[in-house]
C-alpha cells in the first residue's frame, strides 16, 4: 500500500524537478549527461567497457555528492543504431535543457557527424574514444572537445618504440581493419617508420574487412612475406580471432608483432610474451602514474568487483572523460562565484583546460584536441597479478608527438628527424 | 475524394508534431527523405521488379550534394537539389539501360551488385570520398540568404514536405498515364504488352529513371539534414531498408512509402530511447504489421479495390 506521505514526497520532488529549469541560476535536481557508446553489434567490444565505466563513474561521483552538490543522471544512447539514429538522439537530448553536457562518441564517423551538430546546438560535447586526426583538420568545432587525443601521436609512438627496440628492422608488414581507422594507422605508421629509417620496406599491407572472423589467408600471406615486424591495429573480436589463429601458426615467433590496441584484448586471449602493445594514450590502469593515484586503484578494484574484469583502456578513456566534465564544472563554478554554470560557461571552462585524469594529465589544445601522453610496452608476466601486464614501458610526452594545429599531419610526420627515437625516453624507462 | 482530406490531415499532423516535439523535425525530415527513395522502389515494385540496390541512388544524391558543396562551392539549396536530381537521373538511366534487360532475382542481384561496387568505391577512394568516415556537408544557403543552422533545418523540413507533395502528385499522374498503366501491365503479362506494340524496355527504363531520380532527391535531403554523408548510405542493408519501408507502408498508393518511413523511423527512435534491445522492438513491430496488415500500414485507411496490386 502506498502511503500518503510517499505520494506527498514524490509530489514535492516532482514540483522541484519542474521548477528546476525555471530558476536558471539555481542548481538543478540532476545534471543530465548524454552518454553515447556501442551496446549492440561487434563494436560493443569497446562500447560495453565504456558504458560500464560510465555507470561506475556516475555511481562514484554521486556517492561523493555529485558535481557541485548535483548528482549526475545519464541517458545512454546506442551508437549501434547508425549515424542517423545517433544524430536524432543527440538532437532530442540537446533539445531538452535538462541534458547539459554530452559524452559522445566512440566511433570517429559519429564524432565527425556530431561535431557540427554540437556547434549548432551549443552543447559542450566530449569525444571520449574517437581519434581520427581529420576531426579538427578543416573546421573548427568550438563546442566539441576531445581530451582523448588523435591517431597521429598514437601511431607515431609505435614507430618510435619499434625503432628503439629493433633498430635493424628492414621488412614490415601491416594487417589493419578495412576502414578509415585501419588505413589512417597504416599511413601514419609507415610514414613515421620511413622518416626514422628510410630503407624500411613494406612487404605486405593487408586490410581484412571489419568482423572478418577468419584470417587464415592473411596469415599465410604474412608468413610468406617474411617480415621482421607485423604491425596491426585490429581490435576487439577481430584482434582476438587473429591472435587465436596466428599463434598456433607461429607468426609471433617468426616476426615481432606490434598490436597497437593489444591491451584491450589481453584479458580475453593469450597474447604471447614480448608482443609490443599499448593503449592509444595513457589509459593503462597499472601504469606507475595510475598506481600512484589511490582513486585509480579504487576505480579499478570496483570495476573488477562489479564486472569481473580489469578496466581496459576504453573504460579508462570513458572514466577520464567524466573527470574532464567534472573539472570543467568545478572551474566554471569557481569562476562565477559558485553559481550553476550554463552550457556556454561549461564549454568556456573546457577551453584550454588542463585536467588531472586517473592515468595522468591531459592538456586541451587551442583547437580543442587533447594532448595526451602515450604509453607503450611489451606483454609480460608479473608477480602478484593474475593477468598479463605490460613491461618495458615507455611514456612519451604527448606534446612531442603531436603535429602543430592546422598543419597537414602526414606531411608533418615526414619532417620528423631520423634521430627522434633516440632523443625520446627509451623503452623500459617508465617504471 | 476522401484521400485529399486524409493527406492534408497527415501533413498537418506532421507539422503539429514538430511544434510539440522540436527534435522530431530531424527525424521526420529524414523519414520523408527515405520515403522519397522508398517511393522510387515502390514504382519498380508496381512493375514487378524488386531492387535490392536502390540505396545506391540515395547515396549518389547525397554524395553529389557533398561534392558540389566541397569541390564546386555551390551552396544554394535549390541548385544542390537540382544538381543531385540530374546526376541521379543520369546515373539511373545509365544503370537502368543495362539492368532493365533482366527480371526477378537477376534484376534484384544486379542492382545489389552495382550498389555494392559503389559502396566499395566510396569506402576505398579515401582521398576523394573521405573513406568510411565520410564527408561533411555544411549548411546550404537559401536563395542567397545565409540561414542559421537551426533555421535551415526548419526550412528543410518544410521543403521536404513540399517535395513529398510534389513527388506524390507527379507519381500519381505517372501511374495514371499510359506509361504508368503499361508498367502494371509488365507485371501482369509482358509478352502481351510486346504484342500490343509497347516497348517493354522503354517502359521499364522510364520507371527506373524516375525511381532513381526520387531516390537521389531523397539522398540530397538526407545529406543536408544529417550534415554528413557516409558510404553506409549505399550499403545493401540500406537498400533492404527501402524495400522494407515500401512494403511496410503499402505499395498500393502514393502515401504508403511515406507512412512506412515515418512509422519505422519513429518506432526506431522510441525503441532506441527505451532499451538497448531496440532491434527486438523494431522487429516485433515489423512482424505485427506483416501478420495483421498484409496490405501494409496504408491498408488501415485505404479499402482494397479491385485491381490493386500486392
Amino acid at each position: 500500500m502506498i502511503s500518503y506521505r510517499n505520494i506527498l514526497c514524490s509530489a514535492v520532488a516532482a514540483a522541484a524537478l519542474l521548477a528546476g529549469p525555471a530558476l536558471a541560476e539555481d542548481k538543478p535536481a540532476a545534471l543530465g549527461v548524454g552518454v553515447f557508446s556501442f551496446t549492440s553489434g561487434g563494436t560493443a567490444a569497446y562500447g560495453k567497457p565504456g558504458r560500464d565505466a560510465a555507470e561506475l563513474m556516475i555511481e562514484r561521483i554521486n556517492a561523493k555528492g555529485g558535481i557541485g552538490g548535483v548528482p549526475l543522471s545519464a541517458t545512454y544512447v546506442d551508437e549501434g543504431q547508425g549515424t542517423e539514429g545517433v544524430i536524432a538522439e543527440y538532437r532530442k537530448l540537446a533539445g531538452d535543457a535538462a541534458t547539459e553536457v554530452m559524452i559522445a562518441a566512440l566511433s570517429s564517423g559519429n564524432c565527425m557527424a556530431l561535431a557540427p551538430v554540437s556547434d549548432q546546438m551549443k552543447v559542450p560535447t566530449v569525444g571520449w574514444n574517437c581519434d581520427t586526426h581529420q576531426l579538427y583538420l578543416k573546421d573548427a568545432h568550438p563546442y566539441f572537445f576531445r581530451p582523448n587525443g588523435n591517431t597521429v601521436p598514437e601511431f607515431v609512438a609505435y614507430a618510435a618504440y619499434l625503432i628503439a627496440v629493433k633498430p635493424d628492422v628492414k621488412r614490415i608488414a601491416i594487417i589493419n581493419p578495412d576502414y578509415a581507422f585501419g588505413h589512417d594507422a597504416a599511413k601514419i605508421f609507415t610514414t613515421a617508420i620511413k622518416a626514422f629509417k628510410p630503407d624500411v620496406e613494406v612487404v605486405a599491407e593487408l586490410f581484412p574487412k571489419l568482423g572478418a572472423g577468419t584470417y587464415q589467408t592473411e596469415i599465410s600471406r604474412l608468413t610468406a612475406a617474411r617480415p621482421d615486424v607485423i604491425f596491426s591495429n585490429l581490435w576487439g573480436g577481430d584482434l582476438e580471432n587473429f591472435v587465436r589463429q596466428a599463434s598456433p601458426r607461429g607468426l609471433f615467433r617468426s616476426s615481432q608483432a606490434v598490436l597497437a590496441l593489444g591491451e584491450s584484448s589481453m584479458q580475453n586471449v593469450q597474447i604471447p610474451e614480448g608482443v609490443i602493445v599499448g593503449v592509444l594514450g595513457d589509459g593503462w590502469w597499472m601504469s606507475p602514474d595510475a598506481a600512484a593515484n589511490p582513486e585509480t586503484r579504487e576505480f579499478a578494484e570496483a570495476y573488477k568487483a562489479k564486472y569481473g574484469k580489469w578496466p581496459v583502456f576504453p573504460a579508462m578513456k570513458m572514466a577520464n572523460s567524466f573527470l574532464y566534465v567534472q573539472a570543467a564544472y568545478d572551474k566554471a563554478m569557481a569562476g562565477n562565484g559558485g553559481k550553476w554554470p550554463s552550457r556556454d560557461e561549461v564549454a568556456a571552462a573546457m577551453k584550454g583546460s588542463e585536467v588531472k585524469t586517473l592515468t595522468g594529465t591531459m592538456q586541451t589544445r587551442a583547437d580543442n584536441d587533447g594532448v595526451v601522453d602515450q604509453i607503450i610496452g611489451v606483454t609480460a608476466k608479473a608477480d602478484g597479478h593474475d593477468g598479463p601486464v605490460i613491461g618495458d614501458m615507455v611514456r612519451y610526452k604527448g606534446a612531442d608527438l603531436m603535429p602543430p594545429a592546422g598543419e597537414d599531419p602526414i606531411a608533418w610526420i615526414g619532417t620528423l628527424s631520423a634521430d627522434l627515437p633516440t632523443k625520446l625516453p627509451q623503452p623500459g624507462s617508465y617504471k | 475524394m476522401p484521400l485529399l482530406p486524409l493527406a492534408t490531415g497527415a501533413i498537418i499532423a506532421l507539422v503539429a508534431a514538430t511544434f510539440a516535439f522540436p527534435w522530431l523535425e530531424f527525424v521526420l525530415t529524414l523519414a520523408i527523405a527515405k520515403g522519397l527513395a522508398a517511393l522510387g522502389v515502390a514504382i519498380l515494385l508496381r512493375g514487378g521488379l524488386i531492387s535490392i540496390g536502390h540505396a545506391m541512388f540515395f547515396a549518389i544524391g547525397a554524395y553529389a550534394t557533398a561534392f558540389a558543396m566541397r569541390d564546386f562551392g555551390i551552396t544554394d539549396v535549390f541548385a544542390l537539389i537540382l544538381i543531385s536530381a540530374i546526376i541521379s537521373l543520369v546515373a539511373g538511366l545509365l544503370i537502368g539501360a543495362f539492368v532493365v534487360r533482366y527480371r526477378a532475382i537477376f534484376f534484384a542481384m544486379l542492382n545489389l551488385a552495382i550498389s555494392m561496387v559503389l559502396f566499395s568505391l566510396l569506402s576505398k577512394f579515401y582521398g576523394v570520398t573521405g573513406g568510411t568516415d565520410g564527408l561533411r556537408v555544411g549548411t546550404p544557403t537559401v536563395l542567397g540568404m545565409v540561414l542559421e543552422a537551426k533555421g535551415f533545418a526548419t526550412f528543410l523540413f518544410y521543403a521536404a514536405i513540399a517535395a513529398m507533395v510534389l513527388a506524390g502528385l507527379a507519381v500519381n499522374a505517372y501511374f495514371k498515364s499510359p506509361l504508368g498503366e503499361a508498367l502494371s501491365a509488365v507485371h501482369t503479362n509482358e509478352i502481351r504488352l510486346e504484342y500490343l506494340g509497347i516497348p517493354v524496355r522503354g517502359v521499364l527504363l522510364v520507371a527506373y529513371g524516375l525511381s532513381a531520380l526520387l531516390a537521389g532527391i531523397g539522398g540530397t535531403f538526407a545529406a543536408m539534414t544529417i550534415g554528413h554523408v557516409l558510404p553506409d548510405m549505399a550499403y545493401w542493408t540500406d537498400s533492404g531498408h527501402l524495400v522494407l519501408v515500401a512494403v511496410l507502408g503499402g505499395i498500393s498508393g502514393i502515401g504508403g512509402p511515406f507512412v512506412g518511413a515515418a512509422f519505422l523511423e519513429l518506432v526506431h527512435t522510441l525503441a532506441a530511447g527505451v532499451t538497448d534491445a531496440w532491434n527486438m522492438i523494431v522487429g516485433a513491430a515489423l512482424l505485427g504489421v506483416i501478420f495483421f496488415l498484409p496490405k501494409g500500414l496504408i491498408g488501415f485507411i485505404r479499402p482494397t479495390k479491385k485491381g490493386d496490386l500486392a
